[in-house]
């Protein structure tokens, strides 16, 4: 099973006016590794996931949605 | 002193990282294809040549294997290094051994290699594997830096 994890990484950090390098430096991981979580080519582990909802100022399932 | 913050820097090492490891391997692979240690005996300036092969191989494994770039801070190699380079860094390993696991039955069924000696077979099996995890692991690191 190959299911596709959904993100609002993008909208949610712009809706709080953060750059991909400030969010970065926020959850202690490079710009890359936002870039490629909010673009849908990486999957994050949970404790990235865990930091980056932390970070956001939200929950883990609002974050990530498994695709439909 | 730099004004630029661990992660501005990161962002640059690690985009001129995906750029220098695929020079290194196009590099390293002209040097196999242009003085292929096949053609002729094992003379001295051969051997000259292999160690130098060797010399080369293992620099590469070690960029492969630290992600490169020593000098900079420990801040700044933990992000180089993160969740994203070590999964790229563990495809680029699997393509690796998928080469190598491809070259290696190559030089065992096909006719025309069964005469080569073992330094021959290790020659061809490191440099065909070490080029592809390289590669795999430049062209990942590339794709990651795209669209941002």
């Amino acid at each position: 099973m190959h299911e596709r994890l959904d993100n609002c990484l993008r909208e949610r950090r712009a809706r709080l006016d953060l750059t991909q390098a400030e969010l970065a430096t926020m959850v202690g991981v490079s710009r890359k590794t936002i870039n490629t979580v909010e673009n849908g080519v990486f999957i994050p582990s949970t404790v990235l996931a865990l930091r980056l909802a932390r970070a956001l100022g939200t929950s883990v399932e609002r974050l990530f949605q498994l695709s439909e | 002193m730099s004004s630029k913050s661990p992660v501005e820097i990161a962002d640059q090492v690690s985009r001129k990282r995906a750029f220098l490891v695929a020079a290194a391997a196009v590099v390293f692979l002209s040097h196999v294809v242009a003085r292929p240690f096949l053609a002729g005996g094992l003379d001295t300036a051969h051997h000259a040549r292999t160690d130098l092969w060797a010399i080369n191989a293992v620099l590469l494994l070690a960029i492969l294997a630290t992600g490169g770039f020593l000098l900079n801070s420990r801040k700044v190699r933990v992000l180089l290094n993160d969740e994203v380079a070590r999964s790229n860094y563990r495809t680029a390993v699997v393509a690796g051994f998928w080469v190598a696991m491809t070259a290696s039955m190559g030089l065992f069924v096909v006719p025309a290699f069964q005469g080569l000696g073992a330094r021959e077979a290790v020659y061809i099996i490191v440099s065909s594997s070490l080029v592809a995890a390289l590669l795999t692991f430049s062209l990942l690191e590339y794709r990651a830096h795209r669209d941002a």
